[in-house]
């Protein structure tokens, strides 16, 4: 069996952790985008389409807004709306979003996701 | 009070944000659909036009989860801070180690008192009309000199511009170049049909030269007469 990449690994810690980050109080769900695959899971069904695309824009545009001002490699973007906040990171060629009430402490997500 | 006195004094603000905190390398207010209303003198305004562009989508689809508060784009190498301000945004683009939370409690209150403050002695609200991105084609020959400095641009165009403005006519545009040239320019709609909804504007001989553009360049188009 070959010997997982850092990168290979890094990506399975991320589905670990995200297993035992959605079931925390608050946490509505996360949409993990890969170059050939995707992995979904919100709470609830009916927002996914509409938080997907949401996920997208917000990847895309951080990116693009970090090209602009010169910002570098992208730690976090944080996204607040009314009720709602959003975690979007980028690993690899991985780009995850955590939808979460705003009450939820997002610092403590990122830092569970035990990315470094 | 004129636009220009209500942009002067959001301006100074900005400055005055920048100033408290050294952090933040420069800032701009721009409106929900996109149109800058003022920025300090270290921004440069293809880059927020462009900044602005992208952060409308996240605003457009962010509806679902109840309009867009706040935008942090944390890099390795700075910050991007967007915040709502009574119905415009806020960008501070900042270094890296700038205290985030004191800057919040900051400009969440400097901004809305200074916006408020300025509505109550402001008339009728202010409108500030979003600018585009049209493709430069120029009008040579006879046509030119018909045309003297009145640039020739989408009716289409024109129309959604006059619907922000309560029905009125727009006659009169600012053309800037990506170079960062201006000009002032009569405007009307193209007439010829084949070039409608290209995304074109037509320029004349002089107006064209003092721009410095060139067939197929990009400029920003702001409405100025209403």
């Amino acid at each position: 069996m070959p010997t997982q990449t850092k990168s290979q690994k890094q990506i399975q810690n991320l589905h670990d952790s995200l297993e035992d980050i959605k079931t925390r109080e608050g946490v509505v769900g996360y949409i993990l985008r890969a170059s050939k695959s995707a992995a979904v899971d919100i709470k609830d069904p009916s927002k996914i389409i509409n938080y997907a695309a949401l996920s997208a824009a917000v990847l895309e545009s951080g990116e693009g807004i970090s090209k602009i001002f010169n910002l570098g490699e992208i730690e976090t973007i944080i996204l607040e709306g009314a009720d709602t906040k959003i975690l979007s990171i980028i690993v690899g060629d991985n780009r995850l979003s955590i939808f979460m009430e705003k009450k939820v402490d997002h610092s403590t997500i990122y830092k569970d996701l035990n990315l470094t | 009070m004129s636009r220009e006195v209500f942009v002067t004094a959001l301006r100074n603000s900005l400055r005055e944000i920048r100033n408290i905190c050294h952090d933040v390398k420069f800032s701009f207010l721009f409106t929900w659909d996109g149109a800058l209303v003022a920025e300090d003198a270290q921004a440069e305004g293809t880059m927020m036009e462009n900044a602005v562009h992208l952060f409308k989508s996240v605003a457009e689809k962010a509806v679902t989860i109840g309009g867009l508060d706040t935008l942090m784009i944390d890099g390795d190498n700075g910050r991007v801070y967007i915040s709502s301000a009574d119905d415009m945004y806020l960008a501070l683009v900042m270094s890296k180690d700038a205290d985030v939370a004191y800057l919040r409690s900051v400009t969440r209150v400097i901004v809305p008192t200074i916006l408020k403050l300025l509505e109550s002695v402001v008339p009728t609200p202010l409108k500030f009309m979003p600018s585009q991105q049209l493709v430069v084609d120029n009008l040579s020959g006879f046509r030119s000199r018909l045309a003297g400095d009145t640039v020739e641009i989408d009716h289409e165009i024109l129309k959604q511009w006059s619907e922000l403005i309560d029905g009125k006519d727009v006659n009169e545009v600012e053309i800037e170049a990506f170079s960062g040239k201006k000009a002032r320019c009569r405007v009307r709609a193209i007439e010829d049909s084949k070039l409608v909804g290209n995304g074109l504007i037509r320029i004349p001989e002089k107006p064209f030269q003092a721009l410095e553009v060139k067939k197929g360049e990009l400029v920003r188009v702001k409405p100025l007469a209403f």
